[in-house]
């Protein structure tokens, strides 16, 4: 047995050694790894939440609402927590509209849980119930459910633009999101403590888009009844202000329900309404006099080079290009576009847009079909000319009945007129966007012309005719091309308007996809639908047509020159999401392409109104004239391609 | 001269005075979360009604429901020939 002495010795070193033991381990928690658990203490006590920032809004040209954004909630039931578990089991059945029994069953549970999502009218009543919890959610609105559906698209599920204009505009509407910090307690919960917020959100910018609501609402009407009375596949509509370039209206419609903005993003071929630019062609190049006829052939004429003989509904026995034009005369059109030479056929074609996408704003834009002339084959030149072995979309055909409305100058097609910040000043305003001149001035005014003919007795497009004010039209009925062949039996009726005929104000282009009951003719099937959507836009209040420059009298509205002296565009601005950023310059310099693939580069020099001519392929290396250097608008810059290295 | 049991006391004062302070600023800016609370709810109430009311407004405006009543009412659209545009005298 050892001493006493010795007995407390060891239990004084026992104890210091427990001290110490403490002491170090106090300080490993404190010095070494103070600053984790400083920040797990942090975490349990606080909670990190994001602070959702409203979407934009957007709206018509007349600022009525198309999608907006509304707080909305979901309802959490804490059924302990009830005071009076009967009266407000009726009152949650009535507000959440949900059916006593299904709501009985679920307060049966800890916890109930009902998404909805409510608005905050559905859960004013609830606010005072003990018991009852409130999530607020941003949601996504859209007043008129069906107006212009497909282009303004939707949002999806994680609050993101998922197509349409809501996807392509997302980076403007979505806005900056906040963050705050809240204190919770043990079980997690949330005390009702104001939040320690970092960064307050930011609202997304609101769109004015160029729709206007009730023209959009007519087209939408109109498309819809006639699809049902003719019982044809499906259609479009555009409606284009062709002195900016606005659309108006836009509406398509599918037999198989699909929301597809078709007018955008599918091709047809165009038949009869392309001959005005054949005869665009003859007139730029000076190869038709007004008085020169050529012979109908009694209405049926065999082409060499083409398989089957060119014929005539009714056919006249000799015509000028305004007949062929006014009766849509296949073999006139046909010979007469002889005279031109490939090149100028191509060229012309590519100058109203055929075969390039518009550029405006919308994704997955169709660019349709243009074939160079060396890929033509014999009777490509007639086909061309009578709307054969080339495609385009609506969007396209208005986009180039709008040059010819425009004084031969194409403008680039837009959606967005203006974006304000959330304090409503104006960030970006639409200004006219010219693509390249199409054709002369004087050019124009004869194809408005013999366009004028169409509409009048006689013509194809009579039965488009309103009594009081002109109309400049053409009419289109081609052979439907399904799955890559001619569907034997199947037409697109199609049909171009500009109205009135002087200074329009408005291009129409309305496509029938196959219609079954009645004629499958234009003259009997779109052309109608288009007068009565313009009578009804006559006859509307809000619609955007200027009264005072209808009413026959000189123009009191002076239109903003879309030239100036020299003829070249007088700016170009950028729209949001501008693919190409020297288009902002006004300089009249030739812009520095070098690097560029040759579509952004050919796209880039169409849009400051130079023609391209490409040597090569892959990325440019220089052009002529070269960056920089001054060049007169119209005239032809050459890009020099080599492959990429 | 002031004694030390005096110190205690006009420490504690201090101390609890400290302690009002406190509290009384945590409870009006908890009154202050409630109330911005309320009136958030409010606004949002406010604007999902007016929101329903534009809404119905449209819907009770658009065509789809107006040209079948007007034409129960003997009432149609208007030709071209029945529009009549009074010309403007352009500025002078």
């Amino acid at each position: 047995m050892a001493k006493p002495a010795v007995r407390l010795g060891v239990v004084q070193i026992g104890l210091l050694a427990a001290l110490a033991a403490l002491v170090l381990r106090a300080a490993q928690v404190q010095l070494v790894e103070g600053r984790r658990h400083a920040a797990e203490a942090a975490a349990q006590r606080t909670e990190r939440v994001v602070l959702e920032a409203r979407r934009g809004m957007l709206s018509d040209r007349h600022g009525t609402a198309l999608a907006l954004t509304q707080e909305t909630y979901h309802v959490g039931i804490a059924p302990n927590e009830l005071r009076d578990p009967r009266g407000d089991a009726a009152l949650l059945a009535r507000r959440l509209r949900i059916a006593p029994r299904e709501l009985d069953r679920a307060l049966r549970r800890r916890y109930a849980w009902f998404a909805g999502p409510y608005t905050s009218l559905d859960v004013q009543p609830l606010r005072a119930v003990r018991g009852v919890h409130l999530e607020a959610v941003l949601r996504r609105f859209y007043p008129s459910a069906e107006f212009a559906r497909a282009v303004i698209g939707r949002v999806g599920d994680d609050g993101l633009g998922a197509s349409g204009l809501e996807r392509l505009l997302d980076s403007l509407l979505s806005g900056t999101p906040g963050a705050a910090v809240v204190l919770k307690d043990r079980a997690g919960r949330e005390y009702e403590s104001p939040a320690r917020v970092i960064a307050e959100p930011t609202p997304g910018d609101d769109v004015v888009l160029t729709l206007d609501a009730e023209l959009q609402e007519i087209a939408q009407r109109a498309l819809d009844d006639a699809l049902d009375r003719m019982d044809a596949e499906g259609g479009d509509v555009v409606m284009l202000d062709p002195v900016t370039g606005e659309v108006l209206a836009v509406a398509s419609r599918h037999r198989d329900g699909t929301a597809r903005p078709s007018a955008f993003t599918e091709t047809f071929e165009p038949g009869s309404l392309a001959k005005i630019f054949a005869a665009a062609a003859l007139l730029e190049h000076n190869r038709v006099r007004a008085t020169e006829r050529v012979s109908g052939e009694g209405g049926s004429y065999r082409m060499a080079g083409r398989p089957t003989p060119l014929t005539d509904e009714h056919p006249l026995p000799s015509l000028t290009l305004a007949d062929a034009i006014r009766v849509s005369s296949n073999i006139a059109l046909a010979k007469f576009a002889a005279r031109l030479e490939p090149d100028e056929q191509y060229e012309t074609l590519r100058a109203f847009g055929v075969g390039a996408p518009t550029g405006i704003e919308f994704p997955a834009e169709a660019q349709g079909k243009l074939r160079l002339p060396r890929e033509w084959t014999g009777p490509s030149s007639t086909s061309l000319a009578i709307g054969y072995e080339l495609s385009v979309t609506p969007l396209q055909l208005a986009a180039a009945y709008g040059a010819i409305a425009n004084d031969g100058v194409l403008l680039q097609p837009t959606l967005i007129r203006e974006v304000r910040d959330p304090s409503g000043a104006v960030r970006y305003r639409h200004r006219p966007e010219p693509v390249r001149r199409a054709v002369s001035p004087q050019v124009a005014a004869r194809l408005r012309d013999l366009l004028r003919g169409v509409v009048e007795a006689g013509g194809t497009g009579e039965r488009a005719a309103l009594a009081n004010f002109q109309l400049a039209a053409k009419t289109g009925t081609a052979r439907r091309v399904v799955e890559g062949r001619y569907a034997p039996g199947q037409y697109t009726a199609s049909f171009a308007a500009l109205f009135p005929a002087d200074e329009p104000q408005i291009v129409v282009v309305m496509k029938i996809d196959n219609p079954q009951k009645g004629s499958y003719f234009a003259a009997q099937t779109a052309a109608p639908v288009t007068r009565s959507m313009l009578e009804q836009a006559l006859a509307a209040r809000t619609v955007a047509l200027d009264r005072a420059r209808l009413s026959n009298v000189a123009p009191t509205a002076e239109r903003a020159p879309l030239e100036e002296p020299d003829g070249l565009v007088p700016y170009v601005v950028s729209v949001p999401y501008a693919p190409d950023s020297t288009s902002a310059q006004p300089a009249r310099a030739v812009p520095d392409v070098t690097g560029r693939r040759l579509r952004e580069a050919a796209r880039t020099l169409h849009r400051r109104g130079f023609r391209v001519v490409v040597k090569g392929w892959g990325v440019v290396h220089h052009s002529w004239p070269a960056a920089g250097a001054s060049a007169a608008a119209g005239s032809t810059v050459t890009l020099f391609a080599e492959p990429r290295p | 001269m002031i004694k030390g049991r005096h110190w205690l006391a006009i420490w504690l004062v201090a101390l609890l005075a400290a302690l009002w302070a406190v509290i009384a600023r945590q409870t009006a800016s908890l009154n202050a979360a409630r109330a911005l609370t309320d009136l958030r709810a409010q606004r949002a109430g406010l604007e999902g009604r007016r929101d329903e009311l534009e809404r119905r407004m449209r819907t009770a405006g658009s065509r789809a429901v107006l040209l079948p009543r007007a034409e129960r009412l003997g009432l149609r659209l208007p030709a071209d020939t029945e529009i009549i545009l009074i010309p403007v005298s352009p500025p002078r």
